[in-house]
Order: C-alpha cells, then structure tokens, then sequence
C-alpha cells in the first residue's frame, strides 16, 4: 500500500487505486463484492445505497466554517464508496433537512487523499536540539516508528523544562478544542506559553459586548421565522452564501422570497448580494466606520420629529447613553457627546457625507439614502460580519454600527435587527435548544470551557496572536496573564522570552497567523518543533516531527459543538485508523508514559466512554424551559458499547440517534427576538454596563482597551484611520497620491475551504481555484488579463496567484482566498501557494486586533513561469 | 406522462458547487472529468455588475445528438425517455461529446469510453432523486416529469434558453430555467478562475 501511495501523485491516481486506498482501513481486505473494479464509475453502488445492502455511517464534519452539517458515508465491504446528506425526513423550510455543504460532500476525496499522513516522520537532518534548522521546510523526511517519534519528542519537552523551563515552550493556539487532549498533557507537564487574540471577531469580539451592552454571538440578532418580518435588510462586510454553508444562506432565501429588499454595503459584490438581488453599495476597504458616522450626520440634520422623523428619540433616551449632552452616563465631559462629534462641533470636522465619501468611496447621494432606507418607522435589519473588524483600530466600528442602530431604534422589535451575524450566528439567534454533554474528563481551565472537573492553568502567559514569531526572534513581546483566548484584559506588557520549541497540535499557526514569513524564521530558530496533523500544511512541513492524527472519520465519534441551534449531529466512526494514524487521547496518553507522568490522572477511561458520557449527559431544551436527557439509554446499549453507565430515558433511543445521525428540533417552538426582555423593562433586565444601558458613550470599554496598552481609545466611537488603510496607500493625501503599496487588499473567507482546511483536497482545488481577485479598471491599468499569473507584494513578503479579473470589485481594492498552503520558491522565497499571511504584517493594535484585512499590495504581471492550477500540481505524498 | 428532465432555479444558485462535487462523488470521477458542472458567468461593468452560475448536466434532450451521432447504439432512450449510455457497445470514438452542444458526455481516458449523467436512473428506480438534486444546500435543483415541472412554476418566467446555451429548438432538452435577470443578458463573460 505504501509503494503504490509513493508512486502516484493525485493527478496519475486512478480510480482503481482511488478505492484501493478508501479501502486501506481493513488492509489486505480482499476487494470482493465491489463488482469489476473496472467499473469506470460509481453508478455500480446506486443498488446499495438504496436498497440496505451498504451501511451509511454519519460521519464527522467538524470544521471552523460556520455550521455543522449532516454528512453520511456508504460503506459496502468495507470501502468507503459515496456520501449523502440528511435524508432522515422529509424537507421544507419551516423544519429543513440539514443539508452539507461542497466541503462537507468533498471528505472522501481528503480522507483518503494520497496525501494524508501515514505515519510518524522525521526531518532527515534533525538532531536532538534541532541539527541543521535551516532545513526545515525544505529537507526530506524520514518514515519512523511512534516510539522512536514519541521518544524524541519527549526528550525534547524533557531538555526545554530542564533547561529553560516551561515557559520556553510556545503552544500557538487559542484553547482550542481538538487539541484538548494533548493541551491538557502538556498543562499537566508544566504548562506552556499560548497566545490571545481576537482571531475572525476582529473588533467584534468580546470587550464591545461586556462594555456597551451589545448582544454577543448566538444572541446578536432575532430568530429565522422573525427575519421574515423585515422590509429592508443591510448588510455590512456579509457572505453568508459562503461563510454560513449549510442552511444558513437557505434562511436568507425565505426571507428574499418574502419580500424584503436586501442593500450590500462591501467592496465586493459577492455572490450573497447577487443571489438576493441586493443594491450593491460598494465602500472601501476598512471604512464602515465613516459610512456608519455619515449615516449619523444625515439622520441628525435631517431629522424632525414631526415633518421627518427619521430618528427614534424614546429610543435613544430610554435605552442609550452618550448620544448628545443631556444624555451623558455620570461623570462624563457633556462636550464629548456622539451628536457633537458627529456635527464635528468641537472638532471643527462634521463627518457629514461628502466627509466619508473621500474615505469610503460611496456617493453622498446614496449615503443619503441609506440614511433613509434604514429610518426609524421601517422594519430594518442591520447586520455585519466580522470581517470589516478585522481592520488596524477599528475598535469604533461596533459602537458606531450600535449608535445608529439606536439611533433608529432598530433593537427588540419583530422584524428589526442591529448586530453583526456573520458564520453560525447567521440570521437563525436564540438559545441553543441543547447542551453537548461533558466526556466526564479532567480538564485544564473546565471553568472557562466546560469541562467537568477543572484544573488551574500552571502558567497564563499568553503572547498576542500578531506578535507570536516577534516573541521567538527578538527574545520579547507584549503578553497578557490571563486564563482567556480570546479577549486581552489587564495590562498588555512586555515581557522577555526564551522560546526553545513550539508544539502544534491540529492547527496550522503558520499559515493561519500574521507574519508568516517571520513565522518561518522563528520555526527555523527554535531547537525543536513538532506537529500533530492529519494532512501536510505548511505548518507540518516546517517541522522536525510529524505525528499523525486520525481524522473526525476515524475516530469514536462526537456530538458536534457550536452548530446550528436546533439540530443536534452525532457522528460515528466511519473506518479504523488508517495507516499508523492515531487518535488525539491515544497520543497524549503514550506521551505522558514518556515523560514519567501517570496518563490516568488525564485520561481514565477509553474515548469510547468519553463519547458515551458525553451522549448521556448531553439534554435538550423543552418548551417549557426545561432541560432533559437526550438520549434513551438500555441496559443492552451498555453492554454492547462495554462501558460503564446506567440506562436512562430520553427523546431517542442511543441506537436510533446514532443510526440517524441527527436530532432535530422544532424551532417554531422556541422563537427568539434579542434585546426583547430589556426592550419591554430595561430597569428589571438591564444591560451587563456600568450604567445599564446601551453606552453610545462608553469609558468602561475605552477602559478596557486602553488598559491593554496598544492604543488609546475614545469613549465614543471616533473614527481612527488603521495602519496599512485606504489613507495609509497614498504617499501624499491631499493630493491623492499613492504611495508604494497603492491597492488595499482582504482575504476572503473562502467557499472552497475552511481556513486552510481542505487547501488540498483536489475535488475542491478543481471546483474553487483560490485566484486573486482585481476589478478590471486596476487591471487594465496593470496590464493583467484574467487567468494570468500575478506577483502580489506587501512590505512583508510576495505571493504568486492567477487572476481573477472582475466587474464585482471595486478599483483599488483587490481581494484574496484565505487559507493557501504555503509553497516558497526555493530561489526567490516568492510563495507560489498563494498563502495571504505571507503578505499580511500588519501591526496589533487596540483590544488586540489580528488585522488581517489591512493589507497595502502592489501588483504586476508575473514574467516568471505560469502557475499551473493547484488541483493539477502533485500532491506532497512524505510516504 | 411527459419527458423527465431537470428543474434549475438559477436566481437562488449561490454557485457552491456543491451538486458538482456530489455527482463526482457519486460517479468516482477523476480531475477533469465533470459529469455535472458549475459554470460562473458575469455581465455589466462595474458598479452595476451581474452575477450567475450555471448549473450544468446532460439535458436529456428529447433530438438528443448523441443519440444520433453515436455509431454502435451505446447512447440510447432509456424507457423513462432519459438517454442512457451502454459501456459495453461504447468505441470511445467520441462522436457524442462532438455533437452534444452541452458539452455533456465525458471521455474517460483511463477507460477509453465515454460517460455521462444518467440522471442517477438506479437511484431513481430505488425512489431516490438524483444526488445533485438532494445535495443541493440552496434547494435550487428538482428532477422529474417535465409537464409537471412547469406547471408547478408556472408562474416563474422559466426557460429553457439563455444566452450562454445554444438555441433549444436544436435538441429540445428537457430542462426548465428560472432565471437570474441578468442571464439573459446578451453580453456575459464566462469565470474560469473562481
């Protein structure tokens, strides 16, 4: 099996083989009952999908891309031949099947990749202590055995903590949830230096929500059966059709088919806009916050309560603070006031229209009308993604979003929306109508994510995600002590670092962080890393040690976390390990016999227990507010799964949840309007701010951000111009001259991926190339025709990918698909993968932004050799 | 009964490709080889641009070419009226792929013979839809009797033409459009990098 992986890239790989290899997890499986193998196609297998003969097994789908989803694999004779998605009852748009998305539908073909890693392997010219480290990345690698990989990597925790101590080792990651097992281990080896930062939420993350009284996450905005009530729907930096896969865009089609009318306010004209038949408002890049004031400005000088009334005064008076002199939170200046910012009273500035307009780009004409579109007497939904959050000092733009949400008075209302919607928040808010159950495990930090039994972090120290790699090259870096991921809090200071190792367990720091070109420098100083992963990333390749990971399809099991509120996924194995793969515990557990600790104090009993615990503890919300046991649990499902439980009575039997895949509730049950409770008596359900209201002028969150110590911000929401923004590409603003870096640049989270997952997965590769996109004015002005190659160049690194020459941008700003695996030219150090984090250094700033779309880019036409599509270039098969 | 054919709500289409990679899932196809495509088309010039996708598979036409052209009878009229392909009668001469205006039948090179979108007729004998059709997150795909089809979107203004296809009165296939405004543009551009 292995010679035959060997031998073929993708692109050879036959069909014959492609089911050879799906059928590896029972190797030396005689392939009988497959029909001729030469069958072309797999229409052969239409007789056992429907008629019971082949056994669908819901497999895992487990992805950071905005949904779970139900996905199902046919398994006849033990190949895996097809997937299918939720047909366990019938669909309509009231109780929907919960249909997979083309990630979800292209496992198969990343599963049983050529490429997945088969076994432990070594960076040839490694020696304990690193050996040749400019190697890494580039060396040849070495099949091992899991001892002799585990023995090396525990030698080398063992020399950073005797040498160095705990604090010399880097583990790049938020808490994150794959990783829990192998966090865990390490935690309970010492600890380990992580990171903070506000990841995808940018200045949407939590310090606006703990300041200002804003709705966080699942709660931001009303349930799907309200949005149907909305007359106008604007939607700020927004791709559901991409970024909410699943249903999520399917709920956005209800509420186009009842009538509303959709506004797109974003530099692209996406395919969200397009499918609902939206106005396309473009703005620039990272000026939402002009807009937004703009917006402010024509509602204040146009409004009158009787002739005009635009703005909802009770509104503002009843539920707000901060909006002009007389409603001031206590001890306030009255001066600093967001109405007499806005008229620009004491500044001198009024961000009026033609204001914003040179700073945005969109016409006061239509600012105007937005203005009016979004008047306090319409059904109006605001939302935004999180994209334009994700910009250098844009800690103003939720506040300003929020301030003219009040200002109209668009919150607690059936039909009326104001809140950032984005990835599984989508248009369908409310209570989960269910709580995964715990796996009964000990865990580190159980307080903060829900483990059962919860032990102390040894070390807090956690180095902002930007920063990462400046911490391991320059010795020092700005850190936080604290126990959270993803929210700073307390002094953000300077402290010294000796990183000796950097450990990675399922994600991919080097290619998903900022700085990738330093992050390559700083894996290439450290004496040791190593990967845990299923698949090559870049992150894998720039390591000393590749420990391979079974995938969700491999493993027990798990009931999905963190997807849509009223369906309930349960997974099951859907092939043995393949290859030498090993699951999460099982690593962690050989580790710890490693490095002399005792694995039961981690890990007493099996992943299958853990799954069993989980499923048994796992309830679900009544109507009447209750919450009661899923799952119906018999002495004989006891026994057959051989773990130790007591039978219990639930809404399912254990075998029919499993069977099934899915438990879905009925959501016409449970409705959700958000901020209903304050709305109707804001006294008894105030908001969680120092004076209870909604704080268009809020101390407490300039507070919070201030006290990190990166930037200072206002009070209120003043607009700050970010580093690496539409005002930084001109060397000269008042004549409009442009700079070196004269195009603004975002990456797209991006339909063929989620993140850099499945970067490598050729179905995908073939159906979603991951061009960069550039209006065609820019283009022309280039001399770029769509298709050619491109060298894309920021202050920090070039990249290499073939364009896509659009009408759907705006000039002067070009667009990227995020999550390429990085694949440096040897010679030049250009990046031929395309990976956006090569281009993107852009400074922290504020609460701790990661600003990933404050981009500056040049771009020429590449004179070099062509880029071939990815899907056409070979697979890294390491063995 | 009628013709049985596909239904395509092309306003709702986000493009997703989700029926392309359930199809190629379902025939084990290998790159290059799309027995349903998704193709992605523009029209107007900036701000006022349009966007669409075409969702694409063998239209079962009812003056099927590959019928026609095919020397050995391996493309043929199923008795539901769908046009079915015979592996066994296939030379691989590709006469089909020349003559099918949709560019549907597929040569596979590993095999020497040429295939195409069966319209998952097993499946459909088994009561189940084509895998597109149940795939599709967006709910854009229906397949079934033709008549039926139009009178249950009777009042969508459906087609069977747009720009990008050629003429319906060549092969009269049996597929029923709702479509994005700006797919009848006649001025488009096809997407090749997406």
């Amino acid at each position: 099996m292995a010679s035959l992986v060997k031998k073929v890239t993708e692109k050879k790989l036959s069909r014959r083989n492609f089911l050879k290899i799906t059928a590896a997890s029972t190797a030396g499986l005689a392939l009988t009952g497959c029909g001729s193998l030469l069958v072309p196609t797999g229409e052969k297998y239409d007789t056992s999908a429907v008629n019971g003969q082949g056994k669908w097994i819901t497999a895992g789908c487990n992805y950071d891309c905005g949904n779970r989803c139900l996905n199902k694999v046919l398994m006849v004779d033990g190949v895996a031949v097809r997937q299918k998605t939720d047909d366990t009852h019938p669909d309509s748009p009231e109780y929907p099947q919960q249909r997979g998305c083309v990630r979800g539908r292209a496992q198969r073909n990343q599963v049983f990749g050529a490429d997945k890693l088969k076994y432990p392997m070594k960076r040839k010219h490694y020696t304990t202590g690193g050996g040749q480290k400019e190697l890494r990345g580039i060396d040849e690698w070495e099949r091992i055995s899991w001892d002799e990989a585990l023995t090396i990597v525990a030698t080398e925790l063992k020399n950073a903590k005797s040498k160095y101590g705990n604090r010399s080792i880097l583990f790049p990651y938020f808490y994150p949830d794959p990783a829990k097992a192998i966090a865990n281990a390490l935690h309970h080896f010492g600890g380990y230096v992580g990171s903070w930062g506000t990841g995808s939420f940018g200045s949407w993350a939590l310090p606006v929500m703990f300041t200002t009284g804003y709705e966080w996450w699942t709660s931001s905005v009303n349930d799907r059966f309200d949005f149907l009530n909305s007359e106008t729907v604007v939607m700020f930096g927004l791709n559901p059709a991409w970024s909410s896969p699943g249903n999520g865009f399917y709920y956005y089609l209800q509420v186009k088919e009842a009538g509303a009318k959709f506004i797109h306010i974003d530099p692209f004209y996406n395919d969200s806009a397009a499918a609902l038949g939206a106005e396309w408002m473009p703005i620039r890049v990272g000026t939402d916050t002009t807009l937004l004031l703009a917006i402010a400005y024509v509602l204040i000088t146009e409004d009158d309560p009787v002739t005009n009334p635009l703005i909802d005064w009770d509104f503002l008076k009843k539920y707000t603070v901060g909006f002009d002199s007389t409603m001031m939170p206590e001890g306030a200046d009255p001066k600093n006031n967001f109405k007499d910012y806005v008229l620009g009273t004491y500044d001198g500035q009024p961000k009026d229209p033609k204001w914003a307009f040179e700073i945005c780009g969109l016409e006061p004409g239509k600012i105007r009308q937005l203005a009016y579109e979004i008047r306090k007497d319409k059904k109006v939904s605001m939302l935004s993604g999180y994209a334009n959050g994700r910009i250098s000092d844009s800690d103003a733009l939720p506040q300003a979003f929020m301030a003219v949400g009040s200002m109209t008075g668009h919150y607690g209302k059936p039909g009326h929306n104001c809140g950032a919607s984005p990835h599984r928040i989508n248009i369908n808010c409310g209570p989960f109508l269910y709580t995964v159950g715990s796996d009964e495990k000990p865990m580190y930090g159980a307080a903060l994510f829900g483990g059962a039994k919860g032990l102390s972090f040894p070390i807090n120290t956690k180095i902002n995600a930007t920063d990462l790699w400046d911490a391991v090259l320059d010795g020092k870096a700005n850190a936080v002590e604290n126990p959270h991921g993803i929210i700073g809090s307390g002094p953000n200071i300077m402290q010294n670092f000796d990183i000796h190792m950097i450990f990675n367990f399922m994600g991919n720091a080097l290619e998903t962080s900022i700085k990738a070109n330093k992050g390559i420098e700083a894996f290439r100083k450290v004496d040791f890393v190593v990967s845990c992963a299923s698949y090559p990333s870049g992150t894998a390749m720039y390591s000393d040690i590749i420990l391979p990971v079974t995938t969700f399809w491999e493993n027990v099991g798990f009931i999905s976390e963190l997807g849509t509120r009223d369906a309930i996924i349960a997974c099951s194995r859907v092939v043995d390990p393949l290859y030498e793969a090993k699951p999460c515990q099982w690593i962690a557990i050989e580790l710890m016999k490693k490095l002399g600790m005792d694995p039961n104090e981690l890990f007493p009993f099996s992943d299958e227990q853990g799954y069993f615990n989980s499923l048994k503890n796992t309830k679900v919300l009544e109507p009447n507010g209750e919450y009661v046991p899923l799952v119906t649990i018999t002495a004989e499902d006891i026994a057959q799964w051989g773990v130790k439980g007591l039978p219990q009575q639930g809404k399912i039997g254990l075998q029919e949840l499993l069977e099934k895949g899915v438990y879905q509730l009925d959501l016409k049950k449970y409705r959700y309007i958000a901020y209903e409770a304050f709305i109707k008596d804001p006294v008894a359900n105030p908001r969680m701010t120092t004076s209870k209201k909604i704080e268009i002028h809020s101390a407490t969150y300039a507070a919070l951000v201030s006290e990190l110590g990166i930037t200072k911000k206002d009070p209120l929401p003043v607009y700050v111009p970010g580093a690496e923004g539409y005002e930084a590409s001109f060397s000269d603003w008042k004549s409009k001259v442009k700079g070196e870096y004269p195009y603004q640049m975002f990456s797209i989270h991006y339909m063929g991926r989620a993140h850099t997952n499945f970067a490598n997965n050729t179905w995908l590769q073939e159906a979603w190339e991951a061009p960069v996109y550039m209006s065609s004015a820019d283009a022309q002005k280039e001399s770029i025709k769509d298709g050619d190659t491109v060298l894309i160049q920021t202050k920090y690194g070039k990249i290499l990918r073939r364009a896509n020459v659009t009408e759907r941008l705006m000039p002067g700003v070009m667009a990227i698909a995020h999550g390429s695996w990085m694949d440096l030219d040897k010679q030049t150090g250009i990046d031929k993968g395309g990976n956006e984090n090569i281009l993107c250094g852009t400074p922290v700033s504020g609460q701790g932004l990661s600003a990933y779309n404050s981009m500056l880019v040049k771009v020429e036409k590449w004179t070099g050799e062509s880029l071939i599509p990815d899907s056409k270039k070979p697979k890294r098969v390491l063995a | 009964m009628g013709r049985l054919g596909f239904y395509f709500n092309q306003d709702n289409c986000i493009g997703c490709r989700t029926c392309q990679i359930a199809c190629k899932d379902r025939n084990n196809l290998m790159p290059g080889e799309l027995f349903r495509k998704v193709q992605t088309f523009e029209t107007g010039a900036y701000p006022a641009s349009g966007l669409y996708h075409y969702s694409g598979a063998c239209n079962h036409c009812a003056d099927a070419k590959c019928v026609k052209g095919c020397p050995t009878g391996a493309m043929y009229y199923a008795a539901d009226g769908t046009v079915q392909h015979d592996d066994d009668k296939c030379i691989g001469c590709q006469y089909c792929s020349w003559n099918c205006p949709y560019g549907a039948p597929q040569f596979l090179e590993e095999y020497g013979i040429v295939k195409k979108c069966d319209s998952c007729k097993e499946l459909r004998d088994g009561g189940d839809n084509p895998v597109c059709v149940d795939a599709c997150p967006m709910r854009v795909l229906e397949f079934g009797d033709l008549d039926k089809l139009i009178e249950k979107h009777v009042a969508e203004k459906s087609t069977n033409n747009l720009s990008i296809l050629p003429n319906s009165s060549i092969t009269r296939p049996s597929l029923l459009i709702k479509p994005r405004q700006c797919a009848q543009d006649k001025y488009y551009f096809e997407k090749k990098e997406v």
